[in-house]
């Protein structure tokens, strides 16, 4: 992935779902349809054999390697940096957890299970490597295929990296660390008055 | 939960249904002209502070002060594919509100949707039924009406003047203001009269550059003007000043009263008079009739919880149950005196329904302000209101009546700019370097009060209760989205004057009822082939009852209509006390 010339995302996913199946084993296909016409109704909700399972109370909706995932996943889209923590530290992959525990929208978990599948297949088309093995500049890459393809929306890859995108930053700009450490906010106490434009003096904390 | 005992086998000097702005209002006015009133309101009595928290953060909150996954609250896009009721289709949400509800902060004030069916054309319906109905969660934005509005006909030719003039509510605005709290800042604007204001929230950086910015072009900036006191109100030991305590951005009330809501600002301190009972859970089917005399002899109502029937009598009856509501219950109390509904003789009850057009706007960048530390921005009640400037000296080629924006900038709890592009070390830093210079506007424009646009009884759907539900017959005119338009226009003119990156312009126009300032569907008039009430909201036809919410509004002004509700409504609840006084009712 290191060539500069544009990516075609619907001839390359063509050979990675071809090959997926002896990269990653039967068990976990059947994948989304291949065809440019794949319309949103045909990622309807499926029967899923976990559903079951995972419909006990508290239990998680992700499994321990999907976690592991989500948490690099998310940590590729809002990285730790020399000002404050990232996703991680957030933990964002336990706030995504426990959305996609709750929902009652079938169409989402089907989009996350598929999602996630979908990105270690196109994680070992691009680099050999599962997305959690891949270097962070791989990593940054596959994401970037996603993210430049927006308009895609009938590919679930592409589905699935917005919400992972809108998932992460929903977390992140709720917990503690998004909102004190990264963007310091100032309100929710209660001031002696309201500084405005005119009567800015020097910055105090 | 049973009722609190209330004595309904007295006769009250007047009933008053609903306790929002107008019904709060009637009953402190009433209270303190020494009459026994009850107040029934349909919803419940909620422990507001508890369901409001203002201060909690969001990951103190189980669902980051989202909905509970159990609950749905309408989307844009919802509201345009599919048509009311708004329930078929949502089946896997046990509770289902309209877009406003999309908090948890406001989940048991806003009404099920199931529960409330209506029918009709597509219509964003936002009710609170509570004690205090929607004051508990309102805009706050709190502004008067002049004669360009009440005199709208005669300036342009279009629909009917008010019964009144601005001089015969300015009084009654200043009551209001010094009752209740106002702050922003003297203008001196014909078309904007001020009120009697206390301390101002102030401006921030990028709202004074706009300021600057569109003074050459002769428009004019002010700081928000909010129902919020802000030195505090000596006679009310219910309501706390402001404190600028952040996150008043956040949809949701004041849990310390600082912003005006009918509970604390009327109704406490009327029941502290002795004069006033309160039923809550009392969701009126009908207002009963004598048909010896043909007044109104008061209200037969069931109860929401145990849903047993009650009636009770009084002298007076005072509607004032929301525009759409109150209408409704007019159409409802149907009897051999007045097969149309009751102060019907016209057959205007339902019809020249008005409110707000919104969406039109525009998000931009204070391109200076990039980078800088943060800063408190949303400590306050409201950012800034940028007042109307077309059809006041010159006439607009394209539309008639006026547009204004309501708008803010700064940093918030939750960041704007989540947008952007992309992802990775270069989003989170963009992000959070944008966050402070980000300002935004989006516009509110008078929808012409049209006899065409009205609603009525729907012969089949009834709601929880088996009350026949309203059938909406309303769409915006030409007239709206040819305003639409220039909103759009003016707002960008505006941001690039002064000097602000766009970011983004919408000329989206939401859906009917967004504004939740539905108004005028038992209008004021001079003439009661042409009008439900008289100039002081008393029915033509019956002289014991008053109709004293928004339904009152001959037109819909592009102001938000808060203010101007109270304010009419103690001007005829002066009335109607004298008139009581003097037999006539």
């Amino acid at each position: 992935m290191s060539t500069k010339d544009p990516i075609d995302l619907r001839q390359d996913r063509r050979q990675w779902l071809m090959t997926s199946a002896t990269i990653l084993g039967a068990s976990l296909l059947p994948l989304p349809p291949v065809s440019a016409e794949t319309s949103q109704a045909e990622t309807a909700p499926q029967p899923h054999p976990a559903k079951t399972a995972e419909a006990k109370s508290g239990a998680r909706f992700f499994t321990p390697s999907q976690h592991a995932l989500v948490e690099e996943l998310s940590e590729t889209i809002i990285p730790a940096d020399s000002h404050s923590g990232g996703a991680k530290a957030a933990k964002v992959a336990d706030y995504i957890d426990q959305v996609l525990r709750e929902t009652f929208d079938d169409n989402q978990k089907t989009l996350w299970r598929d999602g996630l599948r979908l990105i270690d297949v196109m994680s070992q088309h691009y680099h050999g490597k599962t997305f959690v093995n891949a270097t962070p500049e791989d990593r940054i890459a596959l994401l970037t295929v996603l993210s430049d393809h927006l308009q895609m929306t009938d590919l679930p890859e592409v589905r699935f990296f917005v919400e992972l995108k809108r998932l992460t930053v929903t977390g992140y700009y709720t917990s503690k660390i998004g909102i004190h450490d990264e963007l310091e906010y100032k309100g929710n106490r209660i001031l002696k008055e309201y500084v405005g434009c005119d009567d800015q003096g020097p910055a105090s904390s | 939960m049973a009722e609190p005992e209330v004595d309904l086998t007295r006769k009250y000097d007047a009933v008053i249904i609903g306790s929002g702005a107008a019904g709060g209002m009637a009953a402190h006015v009433l209270t303190s002209h020494g009459l026994q009133v009850l107040l029934l309101e349909a919803g419940k009595k909620l422990p507001i502070e508890q369901e409001l928290r203002s201060m909690e953060w969001p990951y103190d909150n189980a669902h980051r002060g989202f909905l509970p996954p159990d609950s749905h609250s309408l989307s844009f896009n919802e509201y345009t594919i599919r048509n009311p009721p708004y329930g078929p289709g949502f089946e896997k949400s046990k509770h289902l509100h309209s877009y406003i509800g999309s908090s948890d902060y406001l989940k048991n004030i806003v009404v099920d949707e199931r529960e409330n069916p209506f029918t009709g054309t597509n219509y964003a319906w936002v009710r609170a039924r509570c004690l205090g109905g929607k004051t508990n969660i309102w805009g706050r934005l709190a502004l008067r009406l002049s004669d360009y509005d009440f005199k709208a006909k005669t300036r342009d030719g279009y629909g009917e003047d008010w019964p009144i003039s601005y001089g015969d509510i300015a009084p009654y605005y200043d009551k209001v203001d010094l009752y209740l709290g106002i702050t922003g800042v003297k203008e001196n604007l014909p078309y904007l009269p001020d009120s009697i204001f206390q301390r101002p929230t102030k401006l921030n950086c990028a709202e004074v550059t706009l300021k600057q910015g569109i003074q050459k072009m002769g428009r004019v900036l002010t700081q928000y003007r909010a129902g919020v006191t802000s030195d505090g109100l000596k006679h009310n030991k219910y309501r706390s000043r402001c404190y600028g305590r952040g996150a008043c951005e956040r949809k949701g009330g004041c849990d310390i009263h600082a912003a005006f809501d009918s509970p604390t600002g009327l109704i406490y301190p009327a029941m502290d008079t002795g004069n006033l009972t309160l039923r809550t859970n009392s969701v009126a089917r009908e207002i009963t009739v004598d048909p010896q005399t043909g007044k109104a002899s008061g209200v037969h109502f069931v109860d929401s919880q145990t849903m047993k029937d009650y009636n009770v009598r009084a002298r007076v009856v005072i509607v004032a149950a929301s525009t759409l509501e109150s209408a409704r219950l007019l159409l409802l109390s149907k009897s051999r005196l007045y097969p149309n509904g009751l102060a019907n003789s016209s057959g205007h009850v339902g019809h020249n329904f008005c409110e707000h057009v919104m969406g039109p706007g525009v998000a931009g960048r204070a391109k200076d302000l990039v980078g800088k530390p943060p800063t408190l921005d949303d400590g306050r009640p409201g950012g800034f209101y940028l007042t109307r400037f077309r059809n006041l000296a010159e006439k607009h080629p394209k539309f008639i009546r006026g547009y204004g924006f309501e708008g803010g900038s700064g940093s918030a709890m939750f960041p704007r700019g989540t947008d952007t592009h992309g992802f990775g070390a270069s989003f989170k830093e963009e992000v959070r370097k944008n966050q402070g210079a980000f300002i935004g506007m989006g516009a509110f424009g008078e929808v012409l009060s049209r006899y065409e646009n009205y609603v009525e009884l729907d012969p089949v759907v009834k709601d929880k209760w088996g009350i026949p539900s309203l059938r909406f017959h309303y769409k915006f005119g030409d007239n709206e989205h040819r305003m639409a338009e220039d909103m759009k226009e003016t707002a960008q003119e505006m941001f690039e004057a002064a000097g602000f990156e766009i970011v983004h312009v919408s000329s989206r126009v939401l859906t009917e009822g967004w504004s939740i300032h539905e108004l005028g569907t038992a209008r004021m008039g001079n003439d009661p082939k042409t009008s439900v009430l008289n100039q002081f909201e008393q029915s033509h036809d019956v002289k014991n009852l008053f109709v004293v919410d928004g339904s009152a509004f001959v037109n819909a002004s592009c102001q938000n209509p808060t203010w101007t509700i109270m304010a009419l409504c103690w001007r005829s609840c002066d009335y109607l006390a004298e008139e009581l006084r003097k037999g006539n009712l």
